[in-house]
């Protein structure tokens, strides 16, 4: 089937297009040059044309996700809605049912997801949920940053053997990339504790956080694996932690970026994500300010790196990482119900609801140094929007942070009308910064470098022979000022006009008006099988100990799997 | 072809110290608890719930020497436990968990589901634990789980006098239906 | 008991198999096959052993409807499946309950039929761990892995759990006698603990038991917390338990460097139902200020977390969901298996790999004679005497491959070792079977004519 979309303004920063009227062709699925004169004609003249969404890190599928919906049926409650012919009914605001997610993403014209933390021992589960989540394509992250065996080995710093056990792990879990999360905290967690600092060691094991992140990016990269090491630093939400995530950032800076084909189309070395909460200055809440300058300022003069942001939304959410030592603090300060869950040699995880109000003077100055490192880092190619969903807010506001993001008065009026607390004023630049994004610079960070950061080439792009994964919005940029009006940018972005994805037309005036299945991406390193095979023959005899379940059955077996798209990395083997 | 055999007819229980007497109590006011045990469990799975074997697992009240001293029963005599649910004749036998005197334990299954309480009081689980009961000693014999079921429910009889169709001829221990045997398909 | 002389006829050992019984899912499990057919089961429990051992006597092998006397009769498939299809496309108030005992691709099948005709489905977690998903709701859920309990745990206390009866390779495999990383000697590593009226199995096996008294539970958690926050208690005994006692426990529960609570039955049974739980959480929670505790609800059935986790990952709810509306309810106490049967109100009954007729209070039970029941099973049961139509199913991990989810959430992909009885089919081919059929017999009501955005969410 051919289609052609007719006269819309294109955004296409990988192609640096940047809102020209164009016409975009496609046929079977893929983005062509040119169709015949029986392509389907859509008119979306003067409309806004981009690359349909991807999104950085969000939590969309796996074990913390049900447990989160499990403990709160009051959040299920505020998402219900009736089935129709098209959609399943719907559940969910921060942590929505699976389908419900597929519509979502679909809605705002996104196409592809990247779950961000998938503990091997359940991955099962992930691809479980991936499979029931429609429309969009995900990509796992698989979690090693606490794993027994990296830890061992980053300690003797065989970084050969990690690469190995990463790349078969990888297989094990297809999984897309290496995730760390609080690198020895979460292992500290185990006895309750946590690591503190980036040269901090965790009870009985005789290795620091440093050493750990600096193996798992230098093998990450002696692979070559599309996305590079994907960190939550320590110290997440501490006052006073910008020095610890500046110091991570830092440290890997020496580290050769591979030359491998698949390696070749990302520019980090680190991929750092929700900097907001990783951004802050002061010894406790009381004296806490932004360290978004300095964040800032690093990123500015630090090519190596890119981030997301995690905007807080000022919503109530249920926030869920494998940070679980630092769920526990948030349950020591709040005292809601509190989520822990522990997984064995690997990592750990904690949920617990949280209320952002605007009227309180910490979610604000969360919000207010979220917008602060998106306004104060000058290359939107190296930072990407997301809420860490659903931790900071749910994916479904991103169309109110690019209102944000495009009306310096929207901000300035939040701040001046009292509308959210003075801390933003008081303790962040935030009301000076009159820097505003326009739908270039929101493609960037919504698609292009998205995918970029990522190693996609077939998506995030409207280049001949990608995915024909296209959104329209309902706005006409030449005729529309987007700082005087953002509610109306929220509006759009929101209910996409279109949305394509592979070529199917999903969403049509806002609507879902087909599904199809996800698919799920991973990542398959050929070329070190002997490599492989050795370091499976090394850790086996522990494995078969210290495990609670047989080896026969802690892969993913290929029928969990949701019409994978394997990205073969060739290595050369040694 | 050899099988592993793993059925059981009755579950082990210990010996009473005293021999029986006439016991010193018609009735025993007692604490009903229900839950499961690993021979109930293993019938249940198995299958073999038509069986002798389930009907000694799960339709047992097992019972605190002392009180079964009171009563005057000893291990597979026959007992009448009433509840304000129902009542249900089970056999007799020593708790591998006494002393706990004043409490009786059913295992879960068909004969104490007629004594337990279905209020679940809003929160979806009935109360299968705690419930006030009255024991005493019976003739009347504990009934196999396709008699109990029909005497129970009577779904498919069309006569509703207890009495009478406790005392119908029994269903046995195999599936009563028309058609074909397994051994037939084979 | 007499001897029974090991299995030496057999043609082929299959390994790893996942035992289909309760939450521990263990995965070591070696069949012993011949011709076929599995003869003997090594490395399982008497529990698991004995399912595995079926009793061929019951096993359901044929469809059967009941016929006009009241008497089952051996008919075709498709007799059956068209017999069951009508009852349910009939049905204003369906409720399709079970689902702990088989597989989550069958599940998937399930509730695609139950949003379809707008039934309620629910599972056995309704009469064992509800109330604890309720205090969930309430307090929080602080839990950990098997294997964290097995390397790291040196204080184990089983609460209203006879884990030697109901779970027998609990404390072999996962929490007492295995040698973990930090607890290389094992049993002698570990303190454990029994709280239980009952001088349960588990208590002779434990360094301490607590014998507090019946419904006694949530006031010894109650003084427990009381000392941890560091209250002097006014009573001499609490619950029964003599004051000295408890303090002297609290001391052992903050001085452990991991604990863990695995609670079972006893505490969801009693009349405090939820509240019993939910203040165990909260000890749980308190103890963490001294030391690394978490807990672990001892499920029952081997797939029971399953459901509650797919059910969630589908609609947001654990079980209980209503969908007669055409959008997800759940209401604690009004959407539940046994509240709807005691109020009468479903009119017909889809009964899958579980046994009402075995484990329901009369109470609710006494509906089931009054409306048409369909069951999905492998073996004749308690239930098989409340139904009208029967249809054979197949027997997970054994005859047919799925997916289970353990009591502490760890999913396992349970593997096929033999073929399935000739006329028998799989749970999910069977759900199949029936949605397709009602599919053409009724259409889907309570669709609305256009998506209409919740504004909570907005």
């Amino acid at each position: 089937m051919e289609y052609i979309l007719k006269n819309g303004i294109v955004y296409d920063p990988a192609n640096e297009i940047k809102g020209e009227k164009k016409d975009v062709c496609f046929k079977d699925g893929k983005i062509v040059e040119d169709v015949s004169a029986a392509a389907k004609e859509i008119d979306v003249t003067d409309k806004i044309v981009m690359p349909a969404g991807v999104d950085t890190h969000a939590h969309v599928a796996g074990p913390k996700l049900v447990l989160g919906r499990l403990y709160r049926p009051e959040d299920s409650r505020r998402g219900v809605t009736q089935k129709t012919k098209n959609e399943r009914g719907e559940s969910g605001f921060s942590i929505p049912s699976c389908p419900t997610t597929g519509y979502r993403y679909s809605r705002m014209g996104y196409g592809t997801v990247c779950e961000a933390a998938m503990p091997p021992l359940e991955a099962k589960h992930t691809h479980e949920e991936i499979c029931i989540i429609p429309n969009i394509d995900i990509n796992p992250l698989t979690l090693f940053g606490n794993n027994w065996f990296i830890l061992e080995m980053a300690r003797e710093n065989k970084i050969d053997e990690m690469a190995a056990f990463i790349s078969a792990w990888l297989k094990i879990t297809k999984g897309y990339g290496v995730k760390i999360v609080n690198p020895c905290g979460s292992e500290a967690w185990g006895w309750g504790m946590n690591v503190h600092g980036y040269d901090d060691k965790p009870p009985y094991f005789d290795v620091t956080s440093r050493e750990v992140v600096r193996a798992l990016a230098k093998a990450n990269e002696k692979l070559g694996l599309p996305h590079s090491i994907h960190i939550h630093p320590n110290d997440l939400g501490h006052p006073g932690n910008t020095n610890t995530t500046i110091e991570t950032l830092d440290s890997l800076k020496d580290i050769v970026k591979s030359n491998s084909k698949a390696a070749s189309v990302r520019d980090q070395i680190v991929h750092c994500t929700h900097m907001q909460f990783h951004s802050y200055t002061g010894t406790n809440w009381r004296d806490a300010g932004s360290g978004a300058e300095e964040v800032a300022k690093f990123l500015n003069h630090n090519k190596h790196v890119t981030g997301d942001i995690g905007q807080v939304t000022l919503d109530e959410t249920t926030t869920m990482t494998a940070d679980a030592p630092m769920e526990y603090d948030l349950y020591q300060l709040s005292g809601l119900k509190w989520v822990n869950a522990d997984i064995e040699c690997e990592t750990a995880a904690g949920i617990i609801p949280c209320i952002y109000s605007p009227k309180t003077p910490v979610s604000t100055l969360q919000w207010a140094i979220g917008l602060e490192l998106f306004l104060l880092t000058k290359d939107p190619w190296q930072i990407n929007l997301t809420t860490d969903h659903p931790n900071a807010g749910p994916f479904t506001r991103y169309p109110r942070i690019i209102s944000w993001l495009m009306s310096a008065p929207k901000r300035i009026s939040m701040i001046e009308n009292g509308e959210v607390h003075n801390w933003a004023e008081k303790r962040t630049s935030l009301a000076t910064l009159d820097r505003e994004y326009d739908f270039y610079d929101i493609a960037t960070i919504t698609r292009a470098s998205n995918a970029r950061v990522h190693g996609f080439t077939d998506r995030g792009n409207l280049s001949v022979g990608s995915n024909a994964d296209i959104a329209v919005y309902d706005l006409e940029p030449n005729n529309f000022d987007p700082s005087k009006d953002p509610e109306a940018v929220e509006k759009a972005f929101s209910r996409a006009k279109y949305t394509i994805k592979d070529g199917q037309i999903m969403v049509q005036d806002g609507e879902i008006v087909s599904t199809k299945p996800s698919q799920v991406l991973w990542t398959n390193v050929k070329g070190i099988e002997d490599q492989e095979k050795a370091v499976l023959d090394q850790v086996m005899p522990f494995f078969t100990q210290y495990y609670s379940v047989k080896w026969e059955n802690y892969k993913v077996h290929d029928h969990f799997l949701s019409n994978p798209i394997r990205v073969d990395v060739e290595m050369e083997g040694k | 072809m050899h099988y592993a055999n793993t059925y059981l007819d009755k579950p082990v229980v210990g010996d009473l110290e005293e021999a029986a007497t006439e016991g010193t109590e018609k009735v025993l006011h007692c604490m009903l608890n229900t839950g499961s045990d690993i021979y109930q469990g293993a019938c249940k799975k198995r299958g073999s719930t038509l069986k002798e074997e389930y009907k000694n697992a799960s339709g047992t009240c097992y019972m605190d020497p002392r009180d079964m001293a009171a009563l005057g029963v000893k291990n597979w005599d026959t007992v009448l436990v009433k509840t304000d649910y129902g009542e249900v004749v089970v056999n007799a036998a020593k708790s591998r968990d006494a002393p706990h005197k004043g409490t009786v334990f059913i295992c879960k299954g068909p004969w104490a589901n007629t004594v337990v309480s279905h209020e679940t009081y809003c929160c979806s689980d009935p109360t299968y634990k705690g419930v006030k009961c009255t024991v005493e000693k019976t003739d009347r014999k504990v009934l196999l789980m396709a008699d109990l079921m029909r005497w129970v429910y009577k779904k498919y009889v069309d006569e509703t006098d207890d009495d009478v169709v406790e005392n119908m001829e029994s269903l046995g221990e195999l599936p009563v239906y028309k058609g074909r045997k397994w051994e037939d398909l084979k | 008991m007499s001897y029974e002389p090991p299995i030496t006829d057999y043609d082929e050992i299959v390994e790893n198999c996942t035992c289909a019984f309760c939450g521990c899912n263990c995965d070591d499990l070696d069949y012993l096959v011949k011709d076929g057919h599995v003869v003997a089961v090594r490395h399982a429990c008497r529990l698991g052993a004995s399912k595995i051992m079926e009793d061929m006597d019951q096993r359901l092998i044929v469809p059967m409807v009941r016929g006009a006397n009241g008497e089952l009769e051996e008919v075709d498939w498709d007799t059956a499946l068209d017999t069951a299809a009508e009852y349910i496309a009939k049905s204003v108030r369906p409720v399709f309950y079970g689902w702990s005992e088989t597989s989550t691709e069958c599940m998937k099948e399930g509730i695609e039929l139950g949003e379809y005709i707008g039934a309620v489905l629910d599972n056995q977690a309704t009469i064992c761990h509800g109330p604890s998903l309720q205090a969930v709701q309430n307090a929080g859920y602080p839990i950990q892995t098997l294997g964290e309990v097995k390397n790291r745990a040196d204080m184990i206390v089983y609460s209203g759990s006879n884990a030697m009866n109901s779970h027998p390779r609990h404390m072999g495999r996962y929490s007492v006698f295995p040698r973990g990383y930090f607890r290389q000697r094992g049993r002698f590593d570990r303190t454990v603990v029994t709280m239980d009226p009952k001088f349960s199995d588990t208590a002779k096996m434990s360094d301490k038991w607590i014998g507090f008294e019946q419904n006694g539970d949530y006031g010894f958690y109650n003084a427990i917390r009381a000392v941890l926050k560091g209250k002097k208690l006014t009573q001499n005994v609490v619950s029964g338990i003599p004051a000295e006692d408890i303090y002297e426990l609290v001391e052992e529960m903050k001085n452990a460097e991991f604990g863990v609570l695995f609670f079972g039955l006893g505490l969801t049974h009693t009349l405090s139902k939820q509240r019993n739980i939910d203040i165990a959480i909260k000890m749980v929670m308190d103890l963490n200020r001294f030391s690394k505790w978490g807990l672990t609800p001892m499920r029952g059935h081997f797939n029971v977390n399953g459901f509650n986790i797919f059910m969630a990952y589908e609609t947001g709810f654990a079980f209980g969901v209503d969908f007669s509306r055409g959008y997800t309810r759940y209401m604690l106490g009004e959407t539940n298996t046994i509240d709807l049967l005691v109020r009468k109100e479903p009119d017909c009954f889809l009964v899958i790999a579980a046994d009402p007729g075995a484990h329901f209070p009369n109470g609710a039970n006494q509906h089931l004679a009054d409306i048409p029941v369909i069951q999905i099973d492998i073996h004749w049961g308690p239930s098989t005497e409340l139904a009208d139509v029967v249809l054979p199913g197949s027997f997970i991990g054994v005859e047919c491959a799925g997916t289970s989810y353990r009591m502490d959430g760890v999913p396992i992909y349970m593997k096929k070792a033999i073929d399935k009885p000739e006329t028998c089919r799989d749970d999910e081919w069977i759900v199949r079977e029936l949605k397709e059929r009602v599919m053409k017999l009724r259409e889907e009501p309570n669709v609305a004519p256009k998506y209409v955005p919740n504004p909570a969410a907005e």
